[in-house]
């Protein structure tokens, strides 16, 4: 390519002018207007900025204590305890989540199709929806301890209930969106044999959205295991209570490995949710999964 | 599985297949671990009908804010939305950066790539509480702790759900950018980037909603912001005060809904 | 110039794309590659800048080898060979002028790019791609919301904006209409005729190929078993290549055929006048 040319020997080659670049004004204002947010949360947080110099070196400090912690010989005393003791709550905390979880799915279930636009009537959907996002709106901690905790008294059960209604509320709309996104070619189909709403339902709708329902109540599992630790801090069971008392202690050899329990299983249950969930969306037991449905 | 031979009249009607072996494990498995968790957590409604009385009480004064408290708790919860946009900002750029580890699209080196997926599931495992707890013990309670424990469990999300979007993204263009001689960043800056911008906005402004509600829980254990008021309050047995929080945030969270509702539609 | 050396891909499937090929292509050259689908054609022209990774053989492009070369050269290499694609491979979300430029990415430092700026005698290469290929006024115009024609004329943009040596086409109006795949193919022509670029187009048109090549390889089951001057390849040839007798998939319409020929005259006539006018001073 040769030297640039200047616009008017260009024009006069006859070719077209060339177009201005759009004006970048709003790009920039926007810019400025995050910037300004930023500086203004910043200064509204007064947080204690001048610790986060210390951090480094204590992380370093705790972390070697942690790791210690974590490998001496378990099966000397009283380290068998500590690991016994994180085991076993954890397993709670795992229990709380799968209730929970169980909760959750029995009851989204019917909600979701009452929530779903094109399965019930207007009136009902939008008083559903409302329901749903008042219980999305509040975290299950403070269900716990507003209902669950008063009435059933400390302990995992309080737990489990509180994450089951809080389960209801996103299970819920993750179904009735699914339930709307469904094609409306076999429904029709069912419908014109003649068969009833709710017949049309279990056989023309439930089988099309049952694989990523199930893979939401796999993935709601998953979050639940964080939820039922978080609410263990206030007593309601589980592997949250312990975190609590060791980080109150100070105590970090015992600290690294609660949090490595919490860690390792975590990571476990979660592979094997995501493969569970993988297969059960690649639609691999058809004739079994069909049969049963 | 006997197959008939076809003949003219008519053919043999298979035998009705037999749900596969994995399905009954599967729903076998699913009933006996729901029993084994309801006994351990002792699984018991009775309360409902017994002790009803005795949390009736706590449920009315819940059920009746106390309005006039709710001057006192905007500070409080400028705050916690304060601590939410500076974790949302921090926890967003890193994670993309993270994301961009995480996906074999992006990322040639097999051991960076698994690494940072490693990194990540770590990341993911530990509840935004426990980052609290151990944010608190390296920079003392109060927000700074809060900010930091939310940009911990930002990056977990945003990594993870940016990453799986790259997975899947269009590889047209990106063998276009190779074919320029374009290196591996530069194709991520101008090609996998502006493909990926309008999913990976909307997991911002979802993480964005989540922390407001994480950090009221972060602040129930001490991290500053709404959550240390419900906590005072409720220590306090002032239940109807932390019913008026209640109610506030989630009209506040309605209203962010909607924003990050309108957004959305103005950035696809 | 481009010599393949016994050159044999092996896809991990275990198909075999090419088969010992041997052939060089002098510069300058426009040579179109047609075959079946999986014939090899793909194969050859995407082996040519590796995307597609040779298994044996010798493959030199300029005298550097693309077998076996290490991640920096193969782009080094890649800069001065273009490639245009059949989906036209744009980024949509991005302008016009922000496509061409990815093809100066390679002489861009890393961190200016990653900020998104271009040296302005970059820019100016861009806009002067977009004028040869007559669509500057698009610049900055989303790519998604142009049609097909103006996406690939983009991606000759872009192209051109590497200042390559050899341009590589991958069935590249397979996804247009007639008159646009001509509207095409008089570029492509246009641009080895004017800048002397090696062009080396995958089609599977093969009046398009008659047309506008100056040198036909046929291939057919990752073998070479055609390679010569439009004129020798006749009806008979390109049966033996597709290993039965031609279908109307394998050509443009007839009545467009006569359309585009009018088109062409017109074209030509309106090349002749702005000769002219170039050559009087203004």
């Amino acid at each position: 390519m040769s030297a640039p040319i200047s616009p008017a020997a260009r024009a006069r080659r006859g070719a077209p002018p060339r177009p201005s670049a759009p004006s970048r004004l709003r790009y920039t204002l926007t810019q400025l207007g995050v910037l300004a947010l930023v500086i203004v949360c910043l200064v509204l947080v007064d947080a204690n900025w001048a610790r986060l110099l210390e951090a480094p070196a204590l992380s370093l400090n705790y972390g070697g204590l942690m790791v210690q912690g974590v490998v001496q010989n378990p099966f000397s005393e009283p380290y068998s305890q500590y690991w016994t003791d994180a085991i076993l709550l954890m397993f709670e905390s795992l229990q709380i989540a799968w209730i929970g979880t169980v909760i959750g799915a029995i009851f989204s279930f019917p909600i979701g199709f009452l929530a779903a636009s094109n399965v019930s009537p207007r009136g009902v959907v939008i008083v559903t929806r409302q329901i749903l996002n008042i219980i999305r709106a509040v975290p299950e901690l403070v269900f716990a301890i507003a209902i669950m905790l008063p009435i059933f008294g400390l302990g995992p059960l309080a737990g489990a209930l509180a994450i089951g209604v809080g389960s209801i509320g996103t299970l819920g709309k993750l179904t009735s969106e699914a339930i709307e996104a469904v094609p409306t070619g076999p429904g029709e189909a069912t419908r014109s044999t003649g068969a009833g709403t709710l017949q049309t339902l279990r056989w023309a709708v439930t089988p099309q959205i049952l694989p990523e329902v199930i893979a939401f109540w796999l993935y709601r599992f998953e979050i639940n295991i964080r939820a039922s630790a978080i609410l263990g801090i206030l007593g309601a069971g589980g592997v949250g209570s312990l975190l609590a008392q060791v980080f109150e202690r100070r105590d970090w050899e015992r600290i690294g490995i609660t949090l490595t329990v919490i860690i390792v299983v975590t990571v476990i249950v979660d592979q094997i949710s995501g493969a569970v969930r993988h297969r059960v969306i690649s639609g691999v037991p058809v004739a079994g999964a069909k049969a049963l449905v | 599985m006997t197959t008939a031979t076809p003949s003219r009249t008519s053919t043999a009607r298979p035998p009705r297949p037999r749900p596969r072996l994995g399905t009954y494990i599967g729903l076998a498995a699913v009933v006996a671990i729901t029993v084994w968790a309801g006994i351990g957590i002792e699984f018991d409604l009775r309360p409902l009908w017994t002790d009803l009385g005795r949390g009736w009480f706590i449920i009315q004064e819940f059920l009746a804010p106390n309005w006039s408290y709710i001057g006192r708790t905007i500070g409080p919860f400028i705050e916690t939305l304060s601590i939410a946009v500076i974790a949302t900002l921090v926890g967003c750029a890193v994670g993309l950066g993270m994301s961009l580890l995480a996906s074999r699209v992006t990322t040639a080196n097999p051991v960076l790539y698994r690494a940072a997926k490693l990194f990540l599931s770590v990341v993911r495992s530990l509840p935004d509480v426990g980052y609290g707890l151990l944010f608190f013990a390296l920079v003392g309670a109060g927000s700074l702790a809060g900010i930091l424990a939310l940009i911990m469990f930002n990056i977990g999300i945003i990594a993870k759900l940016t990453s799986e979007t790259i997975d899947a993204v269009d590889r047209g263009p990106l063998e276009a950018a190779d074919s320029t001689g374009a290196s591996a960043l530069q194709r991520a800056r101008f090609a996998v980037v502006p493909m990926i911008l309008p999913n990976y906005l909307s997991y911002c402004l979802y993480v964005f909603e989540l922390n407001i509600r994480a950090s009221v829980v972060i602040g129930i254990v001490g991290g500053g912001g709404i959550g240390s008021s419900i906590s005072v309050e409720f220590a306090r047995f002032n239940y109807s005060n932390v019913s008026a929080i209640v109610v506030l945030l989630i009209v506040v969270v309605f209203a962010i809904d909607l924003l990050s509702q309108s957004l959305r539609r103005r950035l696809t | 110039m481009i010599s393949f050396r016994d050159v044999t891909v092996t896809y991990p499937t275990g198909t075999v794309g090419l088969d010992s090929v041997t052939l060089d292509i002098e510069p300058g050259e426009f040579v179109v590659v047609v075959g079946l689908s999986g014939a090899g054609k793909s194969t050859l022209v995407r082996s040519i800048n590796g995307l597609v990774p040779v298994t044996s053989g010798e493959l030199l492009v300029d005298d550097v080898h693309v077998d076996g070369a290490k991640p920096a050269q193969l782009r080094r290499l890649r800069s001065r060979i273009g490639m245009i694609f059949q989906s036209f491979n744009l980024v949509g979300r991005i302008s016009v002028l922000q496509n061409v430029l990815v093809g100066r990415l390679h002489a861009t430092p890393l961190l200016l790019s990653l900020f998104g700026f271009f040296r302005p005698a970059d820019k100016e290469k861009a806009f002067e791609a977009l004028e040869r290929v007559g669509i500057v006024e698009k610049a900055y115009v989303r790519a998604s919301q142009l049609s097909g024609g103006q996406q690939q004329r983009v991606a000759i943009a872009r192209v051109l904006a590497q200042d390559p040596t050899v341009i590589l086409a991958d069935e590249p109006v397979a996804s247009l209409d007639p008159p646009t795949a001509h509207m095409v193919m008089r570029d492509l022509e246009r641009i080895n005729d004017e800048l002397g670029i090696t062009t080396i187009v995958n089609l599977h048109f093969l009046d398009l190929a008659r047309r506008y090549a100056d040198r036909i390889i046929g291939m057919r089951e990752g073998r070479v078993v055609f390679d010569g001057p439009p004129a020798e390849a006749d009806d008979a040839v390109f049966e033996q290549i597709y290993g039965r007798s031609l279908t109307a998939d394998d050509v443009l319409s007839e009545e467009e055929q006569a359309e585009e020929d009018a088109l062409q005259a017109q074209a030509a006539a309106e090349l002749d006048a702005e000769e002219s006018r170039k050559a009087t001073p203004a």
